[in-house]
């Protein structure tokens, strides 16, 4: 995963280098713009950071060998959900908790416990009986 | 998979962040009478103790994560035996730790509101209410995310992948919420 990681290291760099100009170039007069590009610089740093400790973990992939082929690539790759109406219940429900805050309180704690229902179905949704995942 | 979509999210929820240090810093540089003002009511030891309760968590967080990771959910020892603990056990003091910063949060934002520091009182209430308060609501949503994660593991026989995995994620999460608190402590309470 070297390729991805320098990718991200390197726009990292850039938006701390670009940071450090735009404040000696406003003089540090202006503190919004050198924040928010440093922090920029943080977001590329972050990926960067977990693509460097993943790629640290595992062997080199199919992908990362420039002769590889794509049946070297498959395989098992973790459990996706085939389809699932729980999101469509969590989405519901922050949606009456939302107009719950505009309309009224009681709306809210109506949405609140829609909300809390629906969070647990979702999360337990295939960890549960005998053929949990 | 899981890991990837939670780094790139949480990617985003750091330049949610900041926005609201963009906020204010803007705020803070155009009224510096009222930063002099309002940060003297502050109380920068309990912050500062409060901030390593969330640190602390942290640690402890990631010792369940060592657990999550070698596949075992429950204590196999007594509770005094901290070599045995599962990843349940080191949860809960998670959770513990994480309950006791928002409790001391509410308790320094009902000496503030007798302070007469509410959110619409002044532009300092409002971004001091604002960027702690958007952080804490992302605590509260952590300690709900912990109780979850560890609720999940009593409805299955077995510790699997994918629920090592979801506890995994949880402590990225963790991890991100303690480290803007860092980064906002220090804005709000050491830079004044």
């Amino acid at each position: 995963m070297k390729v991805e990681f320098r990718l991200f290291a390197g726009i990292g760099v850039f938006f701390v280098i670009i940071g450090s100009v735009y404040g000696m170039v406003t003089h540090w007069s202006e503190p919004v713009g050198p924040f928010g590009l440093y922090l920029s610089g943080g977001v590329a740093a972050l990926i960067g950071f977990y693509l460097w400790e993943t790629g640290r973990k595992l062997n080199a992939r199919p992908e990362d060998d420039p002769m590889g082929q794509i049946s070297a690539a498959e395989g098992e790759y973790g459990f996706f959900s085939p389809h699932s109406w729980w999101p469509l219940a969590v989405a519901a429900s922050a949606g009456v908790l939302f107009l719950g805050l505009a309309v009224g309180w009681w709306l809210a704690i109506i949405g609140l416990s829609l909300s809390a229902l629906a969070t647990i179905g979702w999360t337990f949704e295939y960890f549960r009986g005998e053929h949990a995942v | 998979m899981v890991a990837v979509g939670t780094i790139v999210w949480l990617a985003s929820e750091l330049m949610f962040f900041a926005g609201l240090f963009a906020m204010y810093f803007t705020i803070r540089s155009v009224s510096p009478e009222l930063w002099q003002q309002r940060t003297t009511l502050l109380n920068v030891p309990f912050a500062a103790v409060n901030t390593l309760l969330l640190v602390i968590s942290s640690v402890w967080c990631q010792l369940g994560v060592f657990k999550a990771e070698q596949g075992q959910p429950a204590r196999t020892g007594s509770l005094l035996q901290l070599q045995q603990w599962g990843m349940r056990e080191w949860y809960v003091l998670t959770y513990i730790f994480g309950s006791i910063f928002v409790s001391g949060q509410i308790l320094e934002y009902a000496s503030l509101v007798r302070d007469g520091v509410t959110i619409s009182s002044d532009a300092y209430g409002s971004v001091f209410y604002l960027t702690t308060g958007f952080h804490g609501m992302h605590v509260t949503g952590g300690l709900i995310a912990i109780l979850l994660i560890v609720g999940r593991t009593f409805t299955t026989r077995r510790y699997t992948h994918a629920q090592a995995s979801g506890a995994i994620v949880t402590s990225y999460y963790w991890h991100f919420v303690d480290v803007i608190w860092i980064a906002l402590f220090s804005t709000i309470y050491l830079l004044k």
